[in-house]
């Protein structure tokens, strides 16, 4: 873990060298960040990746296990090849000596489908699913010798899908009943990503107790996420198999595969569709989605885009005319940044008025009563407009307190 | 006359293609004629009622040299691997379950070169300067670890693996040994070994490896041997070996045999598609050899021959190819091709009989499905190894134990008591230790029928490097020589239970450590197999006629470590914090109080004895009857009682002073 601080450090050195050399780090990174500003919008949408990760260690979290088998699955079939697939399991179920069906793991109690099937391919297992790998995996800081099905070799025009599933809390992810994910290491990994340029797009969708607390220090752009449960909520399973003796697969994945199986490769289902797809009623918690530092609009982007490996197209007359208006955008686009981003602005104070829509909606859903009382009266305290009014009541009430007391100290 | 150019310049080019084909396909048909994949099938009845299924794969080669670096059959993974890190020989084995050597065998060479102790073991020879071998160990375990989705990196730190003298080979240095006894075994290690299989599970042998059912047997050990001659220089150029088995016992459903429920031991009927679920649909077209065998063992054959001299009284008649399928005791449903016998030199009485049965013939129409069906009970007993080898930890509580051999004699060391000479029984034991069990390697005592016996009489050489904390394991190693009438020999050991640091202790602490299994072997006993006929053609059968010496692998160990309380850290820290807070607290209390203060304040504590809102309400009741607060009295009452006081000292002191004057004048 000590190398990760070695940039910070790095840093350092340069701000302690003079002023002169302050200004001309500052002057670099002011370049840098426009050029990269300007790289980011041009690269295109090439290839797709998935991290899937089971947190959970021990027999009785078999549902976590197949939770990310069931999510192997669906996007092995929306068409991510194994070699883009990371895939961490914390235990084994499958060859477990309590599983009944050995070498096969189900997620429904019909047992129509063995997620384990014949082809799969672990890529991080037992002791080394640990917070340490899966950090060196996100931002591709391992050993020279780390052979490459073990590392996430994804660049600036990657879409990655990192699901994760396990016990979590207020802003933390339990690996393996021992450690803990922190809400701030998983904002720090994709900031790093985000500067080494590993990711264009990157859906972070995860299924634990609280899972929305886990995004809250997320500031990287590009970045969308889905949690399960509200902070104070608990994520639940879904159904018991009584032959396998445990449940076996938690309720917001549960309504995700729903979705999914009902898509093929060439569906064009958009983000949106997903998002409303859940609900709370049936997971029994709400689902949050963070879009606030997504700028595409989530209507417009197909499901495939993070769960398949779906490329655009884009139909020209010959190959060689391609490029050459390739490099002529890119010019273009290299000349107006700033007006650029000045589109992006509208756009994201666009989306976010869209978001705090959904987002009442969303409240108004919940059926428990107490909290809906509370709700209530809370919608009538801030409907009281006038603040001004309601500080000179104040002040009228507490000129005859001053009278009292004063003539009672008298 | 351009023209005419033109059409030299054709031609020429033609004749040039011409030659360049030529040379392409005699090339391309030598290439074909030197790769070489065979793949072939062992299925024997154990006693135990449970069949085993010997799996044995092999892939050559030739010399790098010949060819350059495309391969047609040899998986281009193994042949990168073998050329980029140098390995000479290794051996990677993937096991779940334990192989149980009384009732399963222990004198042939599937009990002895197949059968693996749980989990990952995993040795390897390199052939590059000694200085050179621990990089291009951590190297290989790395890529073993992408290649087969097994952590098998845990290997790579150098408290995981040892490097032993002579036990596998002598390798002067170069080898290095490691195991992971408590690593998973499952689909996902055996796909990536199918991969590197021509035909993958698609076509041939392979394709019977449905997962639930191997996986839901009693024992599958899976075993990669790689052994490459790349240097050349035993003479003998022979490219790389690839070496692939899987060692399955399985239990077949005794539905049938529960017809018969009088005579519950009848062994129950089997055939390959009721014990895989599959049938064997022709052979994969990339292999040389495709065969089954059909392995009945020593036992079995003699206990056949009993209950036919029973029967029918003309005497010891062999069992002939034709004759078989009718069998007093079993029956096949497919009549053999070839049949091999054991020429055993010892004892002219029986010995083991395998059938051979050739894929080539059957196809999908037509598949494949060896069947079994007993038709009488019959019991027998397997050939063991000369001593069976067992281990187990003595002692008890957190601080130290004790890991005990012990040697127990079969009866075959009864019937075999000289092998060269001198009446001696060589047994050679390797162990490695890891180092949180600290074994002190002078506590070694030895007892040979529950004798003690001085160490050197019994042990001609031992090896030992002792474990360095969070550094490297302690090896043992060493060569006993036991005379030839022991019932059974002993060896203690003691040791110390060492202390992790918190950082060290895995997730599932509580379940305790495995120690790795011993290995034991005796080089005086060979488990080769002297079969009638030649069998060059089949690499498992000339596999088993290769001599190498019985070994056995003894259990795994389970030692429980005192586990720290995990939130301890926390725990600590609320308590000290608690003392100091306390401690400071009160110290300040003392070093900041002022007495002439506090007296001032008890005083005025002492003037409003009664809380504030009581206060309020008795100002507001006096101001409300509009009479004057009793305060101003109260304190002349204090004042009048402090001078009361005082004045009550002065007289006292007076008196003493009268009383002193008076005394004394």
């Amino acid at each position: 873990m000590g190398k990760f601080s070695s940039t910070i450090i790095g840093f350092k050195k340069y701000c302690s060298v003079g002023s002169k050399s302050l200004a001309m780090v500052l002057f670099w990174l002011f370049c840098s960040s426009i050029s990269y500003t300007a790289s980011a919008e041009t690269t295109m949408h090439t290839n797709n990746w998935a991290v899937l990760v089971c947190t959970s260690r021990f027999w009785f979290n078999y549902r976590h296990m197949a939770n990310t088998l069931s999510l192997y699955r669906t996007v092995k079939r929306l068409g991510i090849p194994d070699e883009r697939i990371i895939l961490m399991l914390a235990d084994d179920m499958a060859c477990n000596s309590r599983n009944k069906y050995p070498a096969q793991v189900f997620n429904n109690e019909n047992h129509r489908l063995n997620l384990y099937g014949d082809n799969v391919e672990v890529d991080y297992r037992g002791y080394e699913v640990t917070v340490e790998n899966f950090l060196r995996v996100l931002t591709g800081r391992h050993e020279t010798a780390v052979p490459r099905s073990k590392r996430l070799l994804s660049d600036e025009g990657s879409h990655i899908l990192l699901y994760m599933t396990g016990h979590g809390g207020d802003e933390f992810l339990k690996f393996q009943d021992s450690e803990e994910l922190q809400s701030h290491d998983l904002a720090d990994a994709v900031k790093q990503m985000k500067e080494k340029r590993r990711f264009k797009e990157l859906l972070i969708m995860v299924d634990t107790c609280q899972a929305a607390t886990l995004f809250s220090q997320l500031h990287s752009p590009g970045v969308l996420a889905i949690g399960s449960s509200m902070k104070g909520e608990n994520s639940y399973s879904h159904h018991l198999d009584s032959d396998v003796g445990v449940s076996v697969v938690d309720r917001f994945t549960f309504y995700t595969l729903a979705f999914f199986e009902k898509l093929n490769m060439y569906d064009n289902a958009s983000l949106s569709s997903l998002f409303t797809s859940y609900n709370p009623n049936l997971l029994m918690s709400t689902a949050y989605y963070r879009t606030d530092l997504y700028r595409r609009k989530l209507e417009e982007v197909p499901v495939t885009n993070f769960f398949g490996s779906v490329m655009e197209t884009i139909h020209t007359d010959s190959a060689y005319r391609t490029t050459l208006s390739r490099k002529n955008s890119k010019k273009v686009k290299i000349k107006l940044p700033l007006q650029q981003s000045m589109e992006h602005d509208e756009r994201r104070l666009l989306s976010s008025n869209v978001q705090d829509q959904t987002s009442d909606t969303k409240t108004e859903d919940k059926q428990c009563p107490f909290t809906q009382m509370l709700n209530t009266c809370h919608n009538k305290m801030e409907k009281i407009g006038n603040v001004d009014s309601l500080v000179n009541y104040g002040l009228v009430i507490m000129f005859p307190l001053l009278v009292i007391s004063t003539w009672l100290s008298r | 006359m351009a023209l005419f150019l033109r059409s030299n310049h054709l031609t020429a080019i033609l004749l040039v293609l011409l030659l360049c084909q030529l040379l392409y396909a005699s090339g391309s048909v030598l290439v074909k004629g030197e790769e070489e994949f065979s793949e072939e099938l062992l299925l024997k009845p154990l006693p135990d009622r449970k069949v085993l299924a010997h799996f044995h794969f092999e892939t050559r080669a030739p010399p790098s040299n010949s060819h350059g670096r495309h391969h047609h059959l040899f998986p281009k993974a193994i042949a990168q691997l073998v050329k980029k890190l140098r390995v000479k020989e290794m051996e990677l084995s993937f096991t779940q379950g334990r192989w149980r050597y009384e009732q399963w065998g222990g004198y042939d060479t599937i009990s002895s070169n197949n059968a693996k102790p749980p989990g990952v073991e995993l040795w390897a020879v390199f052939d590059v300067p000694q200085s050179l071998v621990d990089a291009s160990w951590r190297n290989l375990t790395h890529t073993l670890s992408g290649l087969f989705c097994a952590s098998i990196n845990f290997l790579e730190s150098s408290t995981a693996y040892s490097d032993p003298e002579w036990t596998f080979q002598p390798s002067l240095g170069k080898l290095r040994y490691g195991t992971l006894p408590r690593e998973a075994v499952c689909t996902e290690n055996l796909t990536p070994w199918l991969k590197l299989l021509p035909c993958r599970d698609k076509a041939g042998l392979s394709a019977l490896m449905d997962r639930p059912s191997i996986y839901r047997g009693f024992y599958h050990s899976q075993r990669l041997r790689l052994t490459s001659s790349e240097s050349g220089l035993n003479g003998v150029d022979s490219g790389i070996i690839l070496e692939q088995t899987l060692t399955v016992v399985l239990q077949p459903n005794s539905r049938t045999g529960k017809i018969y429920s009088g005579k519950t031991n009848i062994q129950p009927s089997w055939s390959i598609s009721s014990i895989f679920g599959r049938k064997v649909s022709g052979k994969c077209v990339l292999s040389k050899t495709s065969n089954v065998y059909f392995h009945i063992e020593k036992g079995l054959i003699s206990e056949l021959e009993n209950l036919q001299k029973k029967n029918t009284n003309s005497g010891a008649d062999k069992f002939a190819l034709e004759g078989f399928s009718s069998n007093l005791a079993f029956e096949l449903s497919v009549t053999p091709d070839k049949m091999f016998e054991e020429v055993d030199n010892l004892d002219n009485k029986s010995a083991s009989v395998l059938y051979e049965f050739s894929i080539e013939k059957y196809s999908d129409s037509q598949p494949f499905d060896l069947g079994l069906t007993w038709k009488i009970p019959v019991v027998w007993s397997t050939r063991q190894g000369p001593l069976h080898a067992s281990r187990f930890l003595m002692g008890s509580g957190n601080q130290r134990g004790a890991i005990a051999i012990s040697l127990e004699s079969t009866e075959l060391n009864e019937d075999l008591p000289n092998i060269d000479g001198g009446c001696e029984l060589r047994v050679d034991i390797f162990q490695v230790v890891p180092w949180y069990i600290k074994v002190y390697f002078h506590t070694l005592r030895v007892f040979l029928d529950q004798k003690p016996r001085a160490v050197a009489d019994v042990i001609e050489k031992i090896r030992v490097s002792p474990s360095k904390d969070k550094v490297s394991p302690g090896v043992m190693e060493m060569i006993l020589k036991l005379p030839c009438g022991t019932k059974s020999a002993a060896l203690t050991l003691e040791f110390d239970k060492g202390f992790l640091h918190i950082d060290e202790y895995p997730p599932d602490a509580n379940q305790g450590y495995d120690i790795p299994s011993a290995v034991i072997s005796f080089p005086n006993f060979d488990t080769r197999m002297h079969l009638s006929e030649d069998v060059n053609k089949s690499p498992m059968l000339s596999k088993f006629q290769e001599k190498s010496p019985v070994l056995s692998y003894t259990e795994i160990l389970l030692v429980p470590l005192t586990t720290p309380d995990f939130s301890m850290p926390y725990n600590v820290i609320t308590i000290t914090c608690t003392v100091f807070a306390l401690y400071f607290g009160s110290l300040l209390n003392v070093l900041r109080k002022r007495v002439g203060e506090e007296e001032r304040l008890l005083k005025s504590r002492a003037g409003q004895k009664t809380g504030r809102i009581s206060q309020l309400l008795s100002k507001l009741s006096a101001k409300l009857r509009g009479k004057q607060q009793e305060q101003p009295q109260l304190s002349a009452a204090a004042s009048s009682f402090i001078s009361f006081k005082l004045v009550f000292k002065i007289l006292l002191v007076a008196g003493i002073a009268v009383a002193w004057q008076y005394f004394w004048e």
